[in-house]
């Protein structure tokens, strides 16, 4: 039987060419994708900014809309939450169920926080009185930001939310019993996206809202 | 099958296989059920194929009403909307739904077997990316039946002409489903890349190093590459679009702050890589073919890999150049004629390497050399047409003139059609185990020529003498009907040629009284001809180790030293995986979704927009199920003991 | 294997043949819209760098393809045993690919320095202070300094050609002075058009939210040749020009071109009927076109339009006054002219001898038709009508075509137009606009044939 499950991790993770792991690398170059997907909202946030920055004859100052102590405070929490992830890693790797399972949950749960503010936040954005920013005017009048920001943004909050219920899903399945450090593998994965998710709100963070405070 | 099989569970699944409602279909599937469910790489890439070859049909009959509408002034085959979606759909069909897929096809069949891997890295993903595939190309050809009928927008889809404020029948949908399609096809490419490069980077047999590996491998490796770098940029395109139409953002309206130069750069930012995606796969089976047909190795192996690579890397600093004449100033324009001009050596590169390859040969003139033949001639005329628009006085009077259309026609018929002919005729043999007929052959080829040339060829006048690209008709008086007639009588000679080509494809596989093709009909040298025809689903039965780069040759004709070798085989066999309807399942789901979303839309009485999610949310909750199965599906398989014989 | 490769070797021969052969015998590359016709500095620069990039690209596939064949012919396998022979496996020479790369990037220098200067060529009108460089483009710093300026707008499927200097507007048809250099400022309202007259300049999109630039200048020793300028342009402001348009149409061998007169065409597609979006560019020496515009501002003058009788003044011989007429319904005036000199007091009923009806019965309905059924919500006429939405139609009856330079501007393709434009151009905002729908008075005219007539008969008569 031993021999058998020998057998059986061999052909689950076959020795590669190069070493590392085919899911690895297949991670790494949707990553390497995404990165062109992320790089072209922002520039076309960016391009926007430059060239529609008035409305109404003057100069759009979004910073009547934006709540940066709120969007700092949730950037704080996804970038603890990648700590997180960090540790629930390194826990499956050691095999320690119960730690994975704490540090999964604190993942999640810091991922959840940052969906929220960013729920809040847009329902605030789009019901502001008198600074009503949504998808295609702002302050009632027709206007790109709203455009490119949402779209921007939510397209990471839906990396973000996909990433959450990835996470769930290994929360669920370590309590199925059959979760082990043949796993570590695929949660190190895991790790690898939320990294990445992470990484570009670092770079989406200062672009789309620290900068319209620098001018 | 004469090899002895046991039934193969891991420790995993022996449990979940008592109680799954829906079992993994194992070894003795047969019919329908395989091929719904197969994971192998050569079935995939045959249905890639035929799927391709069924779509070239059908963009082939919108071309010859498009070329019978230009028989003559003023025609009335086609109202002018009926001919704007022709040559939308016709674009769209030939490069989305045709030479990407048969690329993939010949990625799928070839490319697995020249490495020495048993199958790609991941198979059941190989099989999703084969169903989005059909979906996408099901979801583009559906629009013809609802409100607008079909794209009327170019398969380039310029802002503002895609806006709803532009559009020319109330409520159009056109423009919707062509969204949704490229969306999913965007996938099914994505999909595909991903697993080839995790396939060629990791799973090479031992000692086939990357300085080794078969060019078409190579251009394989490029390609992916290519598609998940630039398909990101219109897929965002494409979301925003969308979201134009359907939520009202201002992208690409320009009443309100957008800008519809974006859409263009965008788009193109995507479309021109998207020609090498296009190109590069015919230059990898042109690479093969030569060198066996010469009998020789290719000429300067390593500058025509790196010179793939520079075309590559140096076709996403180009774009601007399908951009000359939308003003952008005298900088930005001389900055890309420039980079545009500096494309072409590595391009020449490849055609002085093929020339050096013959050169002292024994070149025999088999019908897939003659394609190569065809390729080469036909595609330097296309290059050197695209050299003239490099250089903006003269694209100035080209851009939309049918000099255009030529050149592109050059490129892409004479290029990547004939290229990807000229694989069907060489790989053919592997994967159905018999020879094709020759002459017919030669037939085909000759018939496609003159028909090709005959079509295109004028039309590099025609453009000189002022007839403008994408119009339904032109005016008496301008000297346009004699040259057009030429082109029409060639586009239908070029039709019958292909479809020739393809019933002798077809025939292939049925018609029991082909000769049998044996392991290496052409003496060709790559490591695919190792192995029997048509290869066992295992292909190896025992891994090879690669000493050379030319390992079919170096065994035939090659020192001792470099004689491939074979790992020994394992006592518990080839381990084979199960099928999996997963991939079906979820792909179907995602086909709900875009289906929810396209017509999530409704007026009711009172006129008030009414936003209906059911059935998209359905589609979608299926498709995820559709994952989720999957992911707790578990490995699976069985385990087979070929003899030796048997490879 | 030997017949097989004769078939391939001569398949190109073959074809190579018949096209020089069938070349050969349609010289003539003087299409209305051939670029191989250059008649302007631009396009001519155009035509030379294109002509630089055949030769250098039949050269370049000479060299290689006769360099291909050479290699199928020496190293063709001839017999069975041969095609089974090993040849040296050779596996590349770095100094011939090095070589070829270098001999490559000097081919591409030779076409690189042309288009550059082209570039800045077809982007700037050359500086009239800049004597050198005139004198290099062979030009007169009278032709810059006296340079028009033409705003083009582009709309579904027509264009809108503006004058700034001399505040007139016109549609479908530019006329331009032909020894002058003209600036093209091009926008759009709607989607993306392109500007494109071949034998003028290239082309240049039509961006919606931007404006772009273009210029050309006629060569107008190339457009007459060794003729006299005033009888090798016909003059546009006397209907010369169209009475010689419609003289001539079809291109055949025996075709005579139309000095001064240019097609041109939208190239980029921009809808339905894309196709029908052509216009013309004619060319006329200076006095016609001072001629031409003089008239076109007289006719859009405000100022001068027709005033009522006025029984205190006296009339010159010539005059034209406006006076009330009956027959032609109650409150409806008439334009009358004077044939001889008036004294006060005459008015037009009072001394018939005196004054003669400027114009047809059917002339003065169509008139009140064109107010009646709408047709001035978006068509200007002269002074009359509000429209911007449709093309100008001042001095229509100048004008040699109809519909974007489609049609042949005559009574019968007007009534074919008026009846059922939609037929002619699927699509156009005249049939499909704003507004119009089944009821709308210019959808029922198709068996009205008497109301076609007179409508005719008031557009063609604005001449």
């Amino acid at each position: 039987m031993s021999d058998a499950s020998a057998h059986a991790l061999e052909h689950h993770e076959p020795v590669t060419s190069t070493g590392i792991p085919n899911k690895k690398v297949l991670m790494w170059a949707f990553l390497g994708s995404d990165c062109m997907f992320f790089g072209t909202l922002i520039s076309t946030h960016l391009i926007y900014r430059k060239i529609s920055a008035t409305v109404g004859g003057n100069f759009l100052d979004i910073r009547d809309v934006f709540d940066i102590e709120l969007t700092s405070f949730s950037t704080f929490i996804l970038l603890a939450s990648s700590l997180f992830m960090a540790l629930a890693v390194s826990a499956i790797h050691k095999g320690n169920l119960k730690s994975t399972r704490w540090m999964l949950l604190g993942t999640i749960v810091f991922g959840a926080i940052f969906l929220a503010c960013q729920v809040y936040e847009f329902t605030h954005f789009v019901h502001a009185p008198g600074n009503e920013l949504t998808l295609s005017t702002y302050r009632g009048e027709p206007h790109v930001f709203g455009s490119t920001f949402y779209v921007l943004t939510g397209t990471h909050g839906t990396h973000v939310a996909i990433g959450v219920f990835w996470l769930l899903g290994w929360l669920a399945y370590s309590f199925t019993g059959k979760m082990s450090t043949a796993h570590a593998l695929d949660v190190e994965i895991c790790g690898l996206y939320w990294h990445f998710v992470d990484i570009v709100w670092i770079i989406i963070f200062p672009v789309v809202y620290l900068m319209e405070y620098a001018l | 099958m004469a090899t002895e099989s046991i039934k193969y569970l891991s420790p995993d699944t022996e449990n979940k296989a008592k109680t799954q409602v829906f079992p993994r279909p194992g070894q003795h599937t047969t019919g329908l059920i395989d091929w719904l469910t197969t994971i192998d790489h050569k079935k995939i890439g045959l249905m890639y194929g035929l799927t391709a070859l069924f779509f070239l049909i059908v963009g082939g009959i919108e071309a010859l009403l498009i070329r019978s509408q230009l028989w003559d002034h003023n025609m009335t085959v086609l109202t002018n909307r009926e001919y704007n979606q022709m040559f939308t759909m016709h674009g769209t069909t030939m490069v989305f739904l045709v030479i990407m897929p048969l690329s993939a096809a010949f990625f799928n069949f070839v490319m697995p077997l020249q490495i020495g891997a048993r199958d790609v890295a991941f198979p059941r993903m190989n099989t999703l990316s084969l169903w989005c595939f059909i979906v996408g190309g099901l979801v583009l050809n559906l629009s013809w039946f609802f409100t607008g009928g079909s794209p009327a927008i170019g398969w380039f889809g310029y802002a503002p002409l895609t806006d709803t404020r532009f559009a020319e029948v109330i409520g159009d949908m056109g423009p919707d489903f062509w969204i949704f399609s490229l969306q999913i096809l965007g996938v099914a490419s994505l999909l595909a890349s991903f697993n080839f490069i995790t396939t060629i980077i990791n799973m090479r047999a031992p000692g086939m190093t990357m300085m080794r590996l078969p060019v078409f491998t190579w251009m394989t490796l490029i390609v992916s590459f290519l598609i998940i770098l630039a398909f990101p940029a219109i897929t965002i395109a494409l979301v925003e679009l969308m979201f134009d139409r359907t939520y009202g953002t201002n992208f690409f309206d320009f009443l309100e702050g957008g800008k519809p130069h974006l859409w263009q750069h965008l788009f193109w930012i995507f479309g021109h890589p998207e020609v090498y995606i296009l190109i590069l796969p015919a230059m990898g089976i042109v690479s093969e073919v030569i060198p066996v047909f010469s009998r020789k190795p290719l000429f300067g192996y390593g500058l025509i890999v790196f010179s793939g690579a520079i075309i590559g890397f140096m076709g996403f600093a180009v774009w601007s150049h399908h951009m000359f004449t939308t003003g952008m100033g005298v900088v930005a324009t001389s900055a890309f004629a420039m980079l545009t001009m500096l494309i072409a050596i590595p391009t020449g590169v490849k055609i002085f390497n093929w020339i050096g390859t013959m050169w002292g040969g024994r070149i025999r003139f088999d019908t897939p050399m003659l394609f190569a033949l065809g390729f080469i001639t036909m595609f330097m005329i296309g290059g050197f047409t695209g050299i003239m628009h490099s250089s903006v006085p003269i694209d100035a009077q080209h851009q939309d003139s049918y000099f255009v259309v030529a050149h592109f026609h050059y490129v892409l018929i004479g290029g990547a059609l004939f290229g990807l002919y000229c694989g069907f005729y060489f790989w053919l043999p592997k994967m159905s185990g018999r020879l094709m007929n020759e002459k017919l052959g030669k037939f085909v080829f000759t018939l496609m020529f003159i028909g090709f040339n005959l079509t295109f060829f004028p039309m590099h006048y025609l453009g000189m003498i002022g007839q403008p690209r994408r119009t339904h008709t032109y005016n008496e008086g301008h000297g346009f009907e004699m040259w057009n007639q030429a082109a029409t009588i060639g586009a239908f000679i070029l039709g019958v040629g292909i479809v020739i080509g393809i019933y002798q494809f077809v025939n292939s596989f049925f018609n029991k009284k082909l000769k049998p093709a044996g392991k290496n009909p052409w003496d060709a040298r790559t490591l695919e001809w190792t192995l029997s025809s048509p290869v066992k689903e295992y292909n190896f039965s025992r891994t090879p180790i690669i000493k050379a780069r030319d390992q079919a040759w170096e065994n035939n004709y090659g020192s001792k030293e470099n004689h491939s070798e074979k790992e020994p085989l394992d006592d518990h066999g080839v381990h084979m995986p199960d099928r999996s309807w997963w991939p079906l399942v979820t792909a179907l789901g995602l086909f709900g979704l875009c289906l929810g979303m396209l017509f999530h839309r409704n007026i009711d009485p009172s006129g008030e927009l009414v936003r209906n999610y059911t059935v998209a949310i359905a589609g979608g909750a299926v498709m995820v199920f559709g994952i989720i199965m999957w992911a707790l599906e578990g490995p699976g398989g069985y385990h087979l003991f070929p003899k030796e014989e048997e490879e | 294997m030997t017949p097989i490769f004769r078939k391939f070797i001569s398949i190109p021969h073959f074809i190579i043949g018949i096209f020089l052969i069938l070349a050969g015998s349609c010289s003539r590359i003087d299409h209305k819209q051939s670029a191989l016709d250059p008649k302007g500095l631009v396009s001519q620069n155009q035509y030379d760098v294109f002509m630089l990039s055949v030769w250098i690209t039949i050269f370049l596939f000479c060299a290689v393809g006769g360099c291909l064949l050479y290699v199928l012919w020496r190293y063709r396998a001839k017999t069975a045993e041969e095609a089974k022979e090993v040849p040296p496996q050779s596996h590349g020479n770095s100094m011939v690919e090095t070589g070829l790369i270098i001999a490559s990037s000097i081919i591409l220098v030779i076409l690189a320095v042309p288009t550059l200067q082209g570039i800045v060529l077809l982007n700037r009108v050359p500086d009239a202070n800049d004597t050198e460089s005139l004198e290099k483009l062979g030009l007169d710093r009278s032709q810059i300094d006296g340079a028009i300026t033409v705003n083009v707008t582009g709309k579904r499927f027509f264009w809108v050609f503006e004058y700034p200097q001399f505040g007139i507007v016109t549609a479908n048809e530019l006329v331009f002075p032909a020894s002058k250099a003209v600036r093209i400022n091009l926008r759009t309202e709607d989607v993306i058009h392109s500007f494109w007259v071949p034998k003028l300049a290239g082309k240049m999109d039509l961006m919606p939210g931007q404006e772009n630039f273009m210029w050309f200048i006629a060569d107008q020793s190339k457009i007459i040749g060794d003729a006299d300028a005033a009888t090798a342009m016909p003059s546009v402001h006397d209907g010369e020009m169209r009475a010689k348009v419609f003289a001539k149409q079809k291109f055949t061998d025996e075709f005579e071109p139309v000095g001064g007169l240019f097609y041109g065409q939208c190239a980029e597609y921009c809808g339905n009927s894309h196709a029908y979006m052509s216009f013309r560019a004619l060319a006329q020496t200076d006095e016609d076109f001072d001629k031409w515009v003089k008239r076109f501002q007289n006719a859009q003058n405000p100022n001068l339009a027709t005033k009522s009788y006025d029984p205190q003044s006296s009339y010159e011989k010539g005059s034209l006054v406006s006076f009330a007429d009956p027959k032609l319904g109650s409150g409806s005036n008439r334009e009358y002219r004077s044939i001889r000199q008036i004294a006060p007091g005459q008015s037009p009923q009072l001394n018939p001898g005196a004054w003669e009806k400027a114009h047809s019965d059917d002339y003065e309905i169509g008139k009140q038709l064109f107010a009646s059924l709408q047709c001035v919500q978006c068509h200007a006429v002269n002074r009359t009508g509000l429209g911007a939405k449709g093309p100008n139609l001042t001095l229509y009856g100048l004008r040699t075509s109809l519909a974007a330079g489609w049609m042949r501007n005559d009574e019968e393709s007007l009534s074919k137009w008026l009846k059922n434009s939609n037929d002619i151009k699927y699509g156009n905002l005249m049939w499909n606009g704003e507004g119009v729908d089944d009821r709308h008075p210019l959808r029922n005219l198709e068996n009205d044939d008497e109301k076609v007539d007179q409508l005719i008969a008031y557009l063609l008569g604005q001449s």
